[in-house]
């Protein structure tokens, strides 16, 4: 049966249980990337991401009944699914990530150095991007849910809280002490002459 | 934290208010009144100026940071183990669908041909006492054709050809005992004359094939009791 773009999540899910496979890669095309990026970005690490997204997927195959139209869409229902998956992860391996460490093949900091910097400034760029990614992945993971939906994937308050299953004022409150988290962890880490400079 | 009226004219905004509105503003547009808040309170609060200035290089940090994965996808592996499943998993189904259609329609096969053969013997088993078919025609001719000194007439309960009730040369059968005659029913069959072997009767082989009529001395109990062959049978 062909795909139609305008055709529902659920009624493509329904498709998929009964074992249309079309429906199933089209929902699978569908979210895979937003899933990893969300894994990968709460993890830091590829392999972690890989492993969550693929066992959502397993979810998906196996238990399509888990998931309830009527309480709310398929892309919360996987962002929920991931979230459980990426806690797991989180609670089975401890914060090991040090500061300034570089992390898997999903990251690629080199691809947004500036070509008119000089390796000076190319280093200290690549340091504080080092840093700023550190920081986010120390920080506890309500907030950084909050940061990385809502500064990193750009999404809106609205669908964030979707996602998290949450109302706006929550998401709002969390990304609000998140920023101020990593402001003060990267103030700690890095800024004496900023401060100086905005006390001037 | 100044206290004056800034340049929209409204009251000035707290510095609680400016950590909560700076980082909604960034994207506004020039003439948003809130941005034009936001930025007369910077102006006049060196604090939240600084705060401001860190929040905007922290933005911007996060924004190359979500840049830095913005195309990041599944390993194509991924798609490939996932999909490996989804096959495994329907082909799995079908062929456990297939086995339960297959097992219930066996079931149901085995279902109405007993219930077929359970009719056909409920229907042979009734012809055999109907009077004006088959069987029971020729004990009724049989009947009819009885020799001289027994009882000729026949009763017809239900669909059982019943023979008259006279105390003739019964035989009992091994086993039983005899009770009073009121009580019993003489019903006369067709059997096999092989059949009487197993009623204590000596059967000459050759003929044992051959139907021939019998009476048999049915007591209250509905079992025979006694068998009598009729003269023109032995």
């Amino acid at each position: 049966m062909p795909i139609e773009r305008d055709d529902r999540d659920d009624v493509l899910l329904r498709q998929s249980a009964k074992g249309d496979q079309d429906a199933f890669e089209f929902l699978y095309r569908k979210y895979q990337a937003a899933l990893y990026r969300f894994a990968l970005r709460m993890t830091g690490r590829a392999w972690a991401a890989e492993e969550i997204v693929q066992d959502v997927f397993m979810t998906v195959i196996r238990e399509p009944d888990k998931f309830d139209p009527h309480r709310g869409t398929l892309g919360g229902f996987l962002y929920g699914v991931t979230r459980n998956r990426v806690m797991k992860h989180l609670e089975r391996s401890p914060r090991d990530l040090p500061l300034g460490e570089k992390t898997d093949e999903g990251f690629s900091p080199d691809t947004l150095a500036s070509k008119e910097l000089t390796p000076a400034e190319w280093a200290e760029l690549h340091e504080r991007r080092a840093q700023v990614r550190a920081a986010v992945l120390d920080l506890p993971v309500e907030f950084r849910e909050a940061i990385v939906l809502c500064e990193l994937e750009e999404m809106s308050y609205e669908e964030a809280a979707s996602a998290l299953d949450c109302p706006i004022g929550t998401i709002r409150s969390r990304l609000h002490r998140g920023r101020a988290l990593l402001l003060a962890k990267l103030e700690m880490l890095r800024d004496v002459p900023r401060r100086a400079n905005a006390e001037r | 934290m100044p206290n004056d009226n800034d340049i929209t004219g409204r009251m000035p905004m707290t510095c609680e208010e400016f950590a909560m509105a700076c980082p909604e503003v960034r994207s506004a547009s020039d003439d948003n009144t809130l941005r034009q808040a936001v930025l007369a309170h910077a102006r006049q609060c060196p604090r939240c100026a600084a705060l401001q200035s860190n929040l905007q290089t922290l933005q911007d940090d996060l924004r190359y940071l979500g840049l830095e994965t913005k195309d990041a996808d599944a390993p194509p592996r991924v798609q490939m183990r996932v999909m490996q499943e989804f096959r495994t998993k329907h082909k799995t189904m079908k062929a456990r669908r297939i086995a339960w259609i297959g097992s219930w329609g066996l079931a149901t096969a085995a279902l109405v041909a007993a219930a077929a053969s359970w009719i056909s013997w409920r229907h042979d088993h009734n012809l055999i006492g109907r009077p004006g078919t088959g069987s029971a025609e020729v004990a009724q001719s049989a009947t009819n054709q009885a020799p001289a000194g027994q009882s000729t007439e026949g009763l017809v309960l239900g669909d059982t050809f019943v023979a008259s009730n006279s105390s003739g040369d019964f035989t009992l059968l091994p086993g039983s005992t005899p009770s009073p005659m009121e009580d019993a029913t003489v019903v006369r069959v067709q059997m096999q004359r092989g059949a009487l072997g197993a009623l204590g009767f000596t059967v000459n082989e050759e003929h044992a094939a051959d139907l021939i009529q019998v009476d048999l001395l049915v007591g209250d109990d509905g079992l025979p009791q006694a068998v009598r062959l009729p003269e023109a049978t032995e």
